[in-house]
């Protein structure tokens, strides 16, 4: 919509650019949508957003292995926590860089991922050798790439904590910490069996 | 239409500097898991008063060749600290050693030492590793409480990775002849209680209810929490920690 107002740029356009303007200055309307549109984002908000989605998408495919296949109970648990969390935290993720108009992935032609990111992903190979593993083998790797893929997730956390600059991204990240240490406890837990 | 190209490149380049600044003094890469490392002790909250170790048990990268655990760095030495009551695993002569790997790097060898003594050495040749990695070493000949330290070489560059495990040979789970004292291991047939799940299905009250963890809400459902009212704007399954003031992408104060 903002996008065909100014493509138009007529008197409709300053019309609503004023009542923006407007509801931006005197925080109308009650409704904190005004505010939060208003509130300020820095790159590191967008990384965090970018590389935190690519982590989750990595994590959930471990996850969802982990949930239909390990042997101990309590690896299910955690997969199926994770996975109702990350649910709800890829929505909010994903909404606010749609709402800012950056793309959901960041650009791989940048040569951050061909470069070092890459070497912080799994491979197709990764996946495929997991799926061989049956029981104990298969609890112990599915556990090894579930921690190794949150600590990643936990790195790019704690420099959106630190330097991220939009609240409700900020909020988010802190709650991913408390979440993410709790289930990395019971995960290595888990490994020293 | 340029603008749309534009942005994401400026973006990315901008935050990859950044990135570089917030992550370069930790690029982290790994740690042993099992038997548990000091930092994965720390990590799993076995161990307290850590520090930031916790958050990133695959961190500690320093130049190669130390002989401390936090590979004699200015940063988590808590790990060097003896007098810290690092739980030690019991174990029998041959041990299996996992790591966790968030980062592959190429890789020389891998090196555990006790004491100042080389037990072991695997020979990677520069090769990457997988996903995950495992060395079994066979510790014959000693005995009680040890530190084991591990050494995670990389080739191109000059850095290795520390972790220490300490140990306890001949401790209670090993082969120590002893016929089976502690009787057949009283396996408490675990109470089958089946763990009430606390899925409290919310009383489900059409118009306004109260928002509950664990409830499914469709868009346009409203709630009501902490006395503000909310309307969903997408749908999705509802969890602790997830509370409308805090997921304005889920709910709209109406």
């Amino acid at each position: 919509m903002g996008r065909r107002l100014a493509g138009s740029g007529g008197p409709a356009f300053r019309a609503a650019l004023s009542l923006l303007l407007l509801c931006v200055l005197t925080a109308c309307g009650g409704s904190p949508e005004p505010a939060s549109r208003a509130a300020a984002f820095n790159d590191t908000d967008v990384m965090f957003l970018q590389m935190g989605l690519a982590q989750i998408i990595e994590g959930d495919r471990v996850a969802e292995m982990a949930e239909s296949r390990a042997s101990n109970p309590e690896i299910k648990a955690v997969a199926t926590e994770l996975r109702g969390q990350w649910r709800t935290e890829r929505d909010s993720m994903r909404g606010w860089l749609e709402q800012w108009k950056r793309p959901l992935e960041a650009d791989p032609s940048a040569g951050l991922h061909a470069g070092h990111g890459d070497l912080h992903s799994l491979r197709e190979e990764d996946f495929t050798g997991l799926s061989a593993f049956r029981g104990a083998e298969f609890d112990r790797a599915a556990v090894a790439l579930l921690l190794g893929n949150l600590h990643n997730a936990m790195e790019t956390i704690r420099m959106e904590t630190a330097g991220g600059s939009y609240p409700q991204a900020v909020d988010l990240a802190e709650r991913m910490t408390e979440a993410r240490q709790s289930q990395i406890q019971r995960l290595l837990a888990l490994a020293a069996g | 239409m340029r603008r749309r190209f534009t942005l994401p490149a400026l973006t990315v380049a901008a935050v990859g500097g950044s990135l570089l600044v917030a992550a370069s003094p930790a690029s982290a890469h790994g740690y042993i898991s099992s038997p548990p490392s000091r930092q994965a002790n720390c990590a799993s909250g076995a161990v307290a008063g850590c520090g930031d170790i916790v958050y990133e048990p695959q961190s500690v990268e320093t130049p190669k060749g130390s002989t401390q655990c936090n590979g004699g760095g200015s940063r988590f030495t808590v790990l060097n600290d003896n007098s810290k009551n690092w739980p030690a695993a019991n174990v029998g002569s041959s041990v299996t050693f996992n790591w966790v790997i968030t980062a592959r790097h190429r890789t020389a060898t891998w090196e555990y030492f006790i004491g100042n003594r080389l037990v072991a050495s695997f020979n990677d040749n520069g090769a990457q590793p997988g996903a995950t990695k495992q060395h079994t070493v066979n510790f014959a000949g000693y005995t009680g409480r040890q530190t084991v330290l591990a050494r995670w070489n990389i080739t191109d560059t000059v850095n290795a990775f520390y972790s220490c495990v300490d140990l306890n040979f001949g401790g209670a789970t090993n082969p120590t002849p002893t016929p089976t004292t502690p009787s057949p291991t009283p396996t408490t047939p675990a109470p089958t209680t089946p763990t009430p799940t606390p899925t409290t299905p919310a009383p489900t009250n059409p118009g306004s209810t109260t928002w509950a963890a664990g409830k499914a809400y469709k868009a346009g459902d409203r709630v009501t929490y902490n006395g503000a009212s909310y309307q969903c704007r997408q749908a999705h399954t509802a969890l602790a920690g997830w509370e409308p003031p805090y997921t304005a992408a889920l709910w709209a104060a109406v």
